[in-house]
């Protein structure tokens, strides 16, 4: 009766795995984790994360070993509701939003996660960025509908943390196919420059150099500036920037960047991070697609968990994290893309090479979401 | 049927003259013009009434036409779907065989003995059918039920329904409803005509208020020689082969296969050893409802779950003919395919074909016979098995090559396959003849295949050794690659085949390199192979390295950073700084990320802008691939590294991707991609370089706004005036007939194209052009009318049909063209397909036990459905089940695939959510189950039997539900009272005791509150120390120490973990149909033997009624006293005793005095009577008197009515006379 599992080495993909397996219902074992390592066994934020998973979900069992270099997972069903959690500060909201995005259209009844941690640092995507980019790209696979949002509360900046963020999410019985294979053109930029505890006019002056270097291409830019005060601002001082480009087709391709944590390297002027967040953002113009690199992996996992129809989606190249995510899927879901390299023709001026991924969903359906 | 059909035509008919039918028809003569007239003669009558009337029916309009409408599915039938399944279902000796018989001859000419299996047809130019006959044990009708797509219900006209009708329909209605026809048969045994039609009648009515009104019902009037009419079943034919079907959703979202051929394939010396082992067996078959993954879960309905070892597809057996041309089908191409009933005897494996004799046929019929001596029969068949092995070995080595180009392989098995049916044809000795044709074509072939074929045989020699020896050595292997390896090195197209592994191990690999090969033709070079090779030498330890040109994979990457970057540089020579500048970038990542580094280099674009032309396109050239193999390359490494985990222990441990996984494997876990360091975005040209990705951009000549503007400018200012045929002309210039004839010749869908060559100004001399472009121009403008205009009145129906249709059609169109293997892996097995599946380690009653006539049906598992948990059900009995459904008893549930025993718990929800525990089901009502089973999408159906053993004269399906929920955990509570007594009661606060019997538990129900039985409402307080258990309690009013004080509570039950597959297929031919599970309680007791013993206290006694005695009312003196005189007690009680001075004294008379007294008496005593008697006397004489005088009063009245009566006549006339003179006075005085 029990289904097989899978086994891994490492402590990499950890979320991945787990997630997949959550999903699949597949047992997952990973071993050797950091073995080798002078702290060996799991970090305070995996094991966060896998307290994160036992809320939301129902049944499910884990099992460490005594070093915490071995861990069995068997997956639960996905319950949701209301959810709490104080997220480890060693990473931010963001490590943990990024697989609540993946596995909260499949709950029984909708998220409602109040995650409190560190929103913003340079290692994660931030909370920003997933609010501008995975969302929209969510909708456009039909998980719509009241509910459906990332509210930052509070703000926190690593290393201290304190910040709050909301989200929400609806269930969905089946996914929708997409095709999205034209971006279409850049016609707006807008962003968040964010300050907390530090002087409010560092978020101004970060605006002003992102400007000088964006106005090169496009005048309608507006960033917004976000000065928390107060209760608000969380433990630890910091500000960053997150940039969004929206096109004329409705995809958003994200940059962003925050402040070296305090006591963490060398500390950053306001101005440098600006023009780099800029140039970051560039990058992933150049990068392009109708995905930007740090939503590939979501986009692939919606498309594989779609209905038994041809999805394409057009993407940059391919971050590692999503070729080792590629991989996952075929072990979990026995589904493999068809990779295209799109390459640019010679006049046009659009970047670099496109990949263009067409697979077929698995037929899957919510198996949580309750008949009534 | 047919002497009917002459008989109506022999019947003319009759014209109604009177009755509605004829009057509606003479309305109908002048009806329509009739009804206009009086519209238009008498607008006022026709005109709105009520707006309200009006809305109403326009609302009950819509309503209609919105009912009809279905949601829309995409849909994903294939080019070439499976089969039709057609289920022939009926009680025993109705005919099912018979009439299988006889649609296969219809179809093909051909008779078959013995119904064995699926049989398989090709029936049209567009369609197969596969007949399965189903048998009377209802696993068998669960079953198919699930597969069928048409099912033939044969009824027994002269018998009437049978009770398997009826459970097999109700099957089908929770299993999704395939098409049902009804055929009745038996009709002959009716002598007379009247009753015949009314029986006829009779039936097809019942019949359709079980399908729908209007189902199809054929007559089988009788037989010849044994078949049924040649053209009643051509009729029957002829509808099968037009029947429409609708999806069902558990076959449209699972993939199954009907097995119609099994094969053992476990090694011979093991069976001999040990003939229990478990057995690995190929399972073949059409695959029908959705795509299968490969190395998937399936379920086998019988027998258990299992882990697909392999999936591979086969050449078609029964091929759909090629020409469209033809009408009808020739001889050839009507093929039969039915491997378990004994026909078409060659068959084609993967790496084998297999020669089916007659002998050896009757020879396994025998040995199913006849169990008993299985020992025996097992060691002759494992002799000839090993003959077969050795045989296919040889074989396989063909084979084997031909995989390398699978073209042919159909090619070649097409070619034999017109063959083999046409020896079906002939008789036995003609078999063996066409066996001869066979070899001779084996020769040809293998003379005409490829010229590697002496290299083929050393392999084959060496494979033959390596199976012989039986066991896996390395040194073995190395030969065989190193043997190989100079072939490859000849030939490259055909290196991946060799294997240097064990065989198990072996086959996989071999597949999967195939795959690749398969999927790059066009890359194939030298530099792959030795990739190739490399992988595979990387079992002996990494030797060689030379020969690794630019291009590197993934894997030499893995070994080594060095490594690669001197690949890299290399590769671009030109841009080798830039390469140091990577290099160094990539030393830095080195431990965090090493594809990472591949990433950037094979994505290093960014010196194509500097290279020249010729690398860019030699880079183009290669990245494609590249990026394949480096997402899906190392799957193949990672799947070994699984087999070595599930195999535990395994010889061999491929190292190198394990050493590759360790710089990887525990870096940092983010989806953040960091930035090509290499690109400078101060620099102009960068910035150039993504200028189009803006609006401010470039636009594409499509959508540039001044090529729109000027393009609509030419649309709408020139046209032309169809009437005077005058060309009014926009302002552009005409364009170029070169490409014009090209856009002609192109399509017209698309305006890009035409709008491209628009702006280019030719000067233009050809009318014909001319003309072209405007005839097209203004196709485009109807177009776009049209488009526009239909689109107008589209609904949101009709635009959610047409986006699932655009998206049917481009799930066709995606991967139309790329060859199977390929499309395989993305998609998976696609319906339609032949396909083999190996499953290791079945039970080996699986094979010993093997019986044809039952189905075997590998059902695929979606994700997560192999898992076990807890279910909530609707549930409700079937009102043709004659007793009610107890919880907790053993219940058999057919739930999607499967088949299980489960004991289920039953609930109904109260008004707040609450599962409240139900002791049985409902009689007519739904309830809720909850049971431990297989996780199941919701939304699915499932029946539930008591028993599958056996046949029962009762309706045997006991409830029919759909699966609700799914969980983990379960919230069924019952209720639960505690019952307490009171200790001491003060005014409102009371001691209670007995209710718990710890502090701790009363802890726990602080605050809770409670009741008593009179109704008195309270809350627990506080716990007292003594006695423990006890606690204090405050209620609205005081109680008394009668009172038994309560607490409701609710304790949730625990639904009891069973699940307990029925493995029907397992048991012994013949005993199939006796598979027994848990018993129930009742059966349990009923079967051992033992009484219920009842409560004494629940026994039912006479009832003694007790003489009630009321005390008598007190009533307090004080109130008494203020009573008023009426209301006062009447001396109810005997005085109390006189005081003794109140006491009188008794009197003692004198003699004297007693004489006296007695004298009084007596004579008072006499006067008494005297008066008494007077009295009397007076009495009677009254009485008379009255008598008297009432008489005389009645005389009296009588007298003086009489004399009434006389003076009123008197006075009338009086009257009259008076009247009569007035009246005559008057007129005289008038």
């Amino acid at each position: 009766m029990a289904s097989q599992g899978l086994a891994y080495d490492g402590c990499n993909f950890f979320r991945q795995r787990l997630v997949l397996s959550t999903l699949s219902g597949k047992r997952v074992k990973i071993s050797n984790i950091r073995s080798k390592d002078d702290n060996p066994g799991l970090r305070d934020f995996e094991a966060s994360f896998i307290r994160l998973l036992e809320k939301v979900t129902n049944g499910c069992k884990i099992e460490i070993n005594q070093t915490g270099t071995m861990l069995f997972y068997q997956p639960g069903l996905l319950h949701g509701g209301s959810v709490e959690h104080d997220c480890n500060t060693q990473r931010s909201v963001g490590y943990y939003l990024e697989a609540l995005l993946m596995l909260a259209p499949f709950m029984k009844t909708p998220l409602k996660a109040t995650l409190r941690g560190v929103t913003n640092d340079p290692i994660d995507p931030t909370v920003d960025m997933l609010k501008s980019t995975s969302l929209p790209l969510m909708k456009k696979f039909g998980i719509d509908g009241e509910g459906f949002d990332i509210k930052v509360v509070k703000r926190g900046m690593a290393p201290g943390g304190g910040g709050e963020v909301f989200f929400s999410c609806p269930v969905r019985r089946t996914i929708r196919p997409v095709q999205l294979t034209d971006p279409g053109k850049i016609k707006r930029i807008r962003g968040v420059a964010y300050s907390v505890r530090v002087s409010p006019q560092m978020a101004n002056r970060i605006v002003d150099s992102t400007r000088a270097v964006l106005n090169q291409f496009i005048p309608d830019i507006y960033i917004h500036t976000d000065h928390m005060k107060g209760a608000n601002s969380g433990k630890s001082p910091g500000f960053g920037l997150a940039l969004v480009a929206e096109t004329l087709n409705g995809s958003f391709l994200s940059a962003e960047m925050s402040s070296t944590p305090q006591g963490q390297g060398d500390p950053m002027l306001p101005e440098d991070l600006g023009r780099s967040c800029a140039k970051l953002l560039l990058e992933e113009v150049h990068r392009g697609g109708y995905v930007d690199s740090s939503n590939q992996s979501l986009t692939l996992l919606l498309m594989t968990l779609g209905q038994q129809d041809v999805s394409k989606v057009l993407l940059g190249p391919l971050s590692p994290y999503t070729i080792e995510f590629l991989r996952h899927i075929k072990d979990f879901f026995q589904i493999m893309f068809k990779i295209e390299v799109q390459k640019p023709s010679e006049d046009e001026r659009k970047g670099g090479d496109k990949v263009l991924m067409t697979g077929v969903g698995i037929g899957y359906s919510n198996i949580n979401k309750t008949l009534k | 049927m047919d002497g009917e059909v002459k008989e109506k035509k022999q019947k003319q008919h009759q014209q109604k003259h009177s009755g509605p039918k004829a009057e509606r028809k003479k309305l109908k003569k002048q009806g329509p013009s009739t009804e206009e007239d009086a519209r238009k003669r008498n607008p006022k009558a026709f005109a709105v009434q009520s707006a309200v009337r009006m809305a109403k029916t326009f609302h009950r309009s819509q309503d209609i036409k919105t009912k009809k409408h279905h949601i829309p599915l995409v849909d994903r039938t294939s080019l070439e779907p499976p089969p039709i399944v057609i289920v022939v279902v009926g009680p025993p000796k109705v005919g099912k065989s018979t009439l299988i018989r006889c649609l296969i001859k219809n179809f093909t000419r051909q008779k078959l003995g013995d119904i064995c299996g699926p049989v398989t047809i090709v029936s049209g130019k567009k369609r197969r059918l596969t007949f399965m006959e189903c048998n009377n044990d209802i696993n068998t009708m669960i079953d198919l039920a699930k597969v069928a797509d048409l099912v033939l219900m044969l009824i027994d006209a002269s018998f009437g329904f049978e009770m398997e009708t009826f459970e097999f329909l109700n099957i089908c209605q929770v299993h999704g409803f395939p098409r049902i026809m009804g055929v009745l048969t038996h009709l002959d045994s009716f002598k007379n005509n009247k009753v015949l039609r009314k029986t006829k009648k009779n039936l097809k009515h019942r019949f359709w208020t079980e399908v729908y009104q209007g189902a199809k019902l054929f007559y089988l009037s009788g037989m010849v020689y044994g078949e049924y009419q040649t053209q009643e079943v051509k009729n029957l034919g002829r509808f099968i082969a037009v029947m429409k079907f609708r999806p069902l959703v558990w076959q449209t979202s699972h993939p199954y296969v009907l097995v119609d051929r099994m094969e053992d394939l476990t090694d011979p010396e093991l069976v001999r050893t040990d003939p229990k082992c478990d057995r690995t067996v190929s399972l073949y078959g059409y695959l029908r409802g959705t795509h299968l993954k490969n190395k998937g879960q399936v379920h086998i309905p019988g027998v258990g779950d299992f882990q697909v070892a392999d999936v591979n597809f086969l050449p078609d057996p029964c091929t759909l003919p090629n020409a469209q041309k033809k009408r009808a089908l020739n001889e050839k191409e009507r093929l039969l395919y039915a491997p378990m009933a004994g026909v078409g005897g060659v068959v084609y494996d993967k790496d084998a074909v297999y020669i089916d004799l007659p002998a050896s046929h009757v020879h396994q019929q025998q040995e199913e016979v006849r169990p008993t001596t299985e020992l025996v029969q097992s060691l002759i068949d494992t002799h000839a098995t090993l003959d077969a092995k050795m045989a296919a070995s040889k074989v396989s080595l063909f084979s084997g090559s031909a995989t390398l180009e699978p073209e042919d392989v159909v090619e070649e098995s097409g070619e034999k396959e017109g063959l083999q049916e046409e020896s079906v044809w002939d008789p036995n000795t003609q078999r063996k003849r066409r066996k001869v044709v066979f070899t001779t074509e084996e020769e040809d072939d293998v003379s005409g295949s490829s010229d590697d074929e002496d290299g083929d045989g050393e392999d084959s020699d060496q494979e033959e050794q390596g199976e012989d020896e039986d066991d896996d050595d390395d040194d073995d292997g190395k030969e065989n690659l190193s043997t190989f390896l100079k072939e490859a090195r000849a030939k490259c197209d055909e290196t991946e085949k060799t294997v240097a592994d064990a065989p198990p191990v072996k086959r996989q690999k071999l597949e999967e390199r195939k795959v690749e090969s398969a999927e790059l033709p066009a890359f194939a070079d030298s530099e792959d192979d030795l990739e190739v090779s490399e992988e595979e030498s990387g079992d002996e330890g990494e030797a060689k390295r030379a020969g690794d040109s630019g291009h590197c994979s993934e894997e030499d990457e893995e070994e080594s950073g060095e490594e690669e970057s001197e690949g890299e540089s290399g590769e671009e020579d030109n841009a080798a700084d830039a390469t140091m500048k990577e290099q160094t970038a990539s030393e830095e990542e080195e431990e965090e990320e090493e594809e990472e580094e591949e990433e950037e280099g094979g994505l290093r674009w960014k010196e194509g802008l500097k290279q020249k032309a010729s690398e860019a396109f030699l880079r183009q050239q290669q990245a494609a691939p590249n990026l394949r193999k480096l997402v899906y390359g190392s799957v193949v490494e990672v799947d070994d590294s699984e087999d070595e985990d599930q195999e535990l222990g395994g010889l061999f441990r491929v190292s190198r991707p394990q050493n590759s996984k360790k710089f990887q494997a525990n870096a940092v876990d983010s989806s953040r991609f960091c930035p090509d360091a290499s690109h400078n975005w101060d620099l102009e040209e960068m910035l150039n370089s993504i200028r189009d990705c803006f609006v401010t951009g470039k636009w594409d000549e499509s959508q540039d706004a001044a090529t729109l503007l000027k393009e609509d400018e030419e649309m709408y200012g020139d046209y032309e005036d169809l009437e005077t045929g005058e060309v009014h002309k926009g302002k552009t210039g005409p364009k170029d007939p070169a490409e014009q004839n090209s856009e002609g010749s192109g399509d017209t869908e698309n305006d890009e194209d035409d709008d491209d060559q628009e702006e280019s100004v030719v000067k233009v001399d050809d009318d014909e052009a001319l003309k072209n472009k405007r005839l097209e121009k203004k196709q485009r403008l109807k177009d776009r009318f049209n488009s526009e205009y239909d689109d107008g009145d589209a609904t949101y129906f009709d635009d959610l049909k047409e986006e699932l249709q655009k998206q049917a059609e481009l799930n066709r169109a995606e991967f139309q063209d790329v060859d199977d293997e390929t499309r395989v892996q993305y998609e998976g097995f696609r319906p339609g397909m032949y396909v083999r599946l190996e499953i290791p380690s079945l039970p080996c009653e699986f094979v010993t036990n093997f019986d044809p006539h039952y189905p075997i049906i590998l059902g695929g598992l979606g994700s997560s459905e192999g898992n076990v948990g807890y279910l909530q059900m609707r549930l409700k009995k079937h009102r043709w089940y004659h007793r009610i459904l107890k919880t907790r008893d053993p219940l058999i549930l057919s739930l999607g695939w499967r088949r299980f025993q489960t004991i289920p718990l039953y609930h109904i929800e109260d008004h707040n959510g609450r599962h409240r525990l139900l002791k049985y089901t409902p009689q007519h009502m739904h309830c809720g189950a909850s049971i431990w089973g297989p996780v199941t999408p919701q939304g699915t159906g499932f029946l539930a039997v008591q028993t599958v053993a056996g046949v029962k004269a009762n309706f045997r399906i006991a409830a029919t539900g759909v699966v609700l929920d799914l969980d983990k955990s379960v919230t069924v509570v019952k209720k639960l009272k505690l019952i307490g007594y009171p200790e001491k009661i003060f005014k409102n606060t009371s001691f209670i005791k007995g209710m718990f019997n710890t502090v701790l538990e009363v802890a726990k129900f602080e605050g809770a509150s409670v009741r008593t039985v009179s109704g008195v409402r309270g809350q627990i307080k506080k716990a007292l120390s003594t006695p423990p258990g006890a606690y204090r309690a405050t209620f609205e009013d005081r109680l008394l120490m009668s009172d038994v004080v309560f607490l409701r509570s609710w304790f949730p039950v625990t639904v009891p973990q069973l699940y307990n597959p029925v493995t029907s297929l397992l048991l012994p031919v013949g005993q199939k149909d006796s598979w027994a599970g848990m018993r129930t309680l009742g059966q349990l007791k009923h079967d051992l033997g033992i009484r219920y013993k009842p409560n004494v206290d629940s026994l039912y006694k006479p009832v003694v009624r007790a003489q009630r005695h009321f005390n008598r009312l007190q009533i307090p003196k004080e109130l008494q006293k203020a009573l008023p005189f009426k209301s006062k007690p009447k001396q109810q009680q005997p005085k109390g005793k006189t005081p003794r001075d109140l006491q009188r004294p008794s009197v003692i008379r004198e003699p004297h005095e007693k004489k006296v007294a007695a004298l009084v008496h007596a004579l008072s005593t006499v006067h008494n009577f005297k008066r008494k008697k007077a009295h009397m006397a007076q009495h009677a004489k009254h009485k008379e008197f009255l008598q008297q005088k009432g008489k005389q009063e009645e005389a009296k009245m009588q007298r003086h009515k009489e004399a009434r009566k006389k003076l009123y006549r008197a006075m009338g006339q009086a009257d009259q006379k008076k009247h009569r003179s007035s009246l005559k006075g008057g007129s005289q005085d008038d």
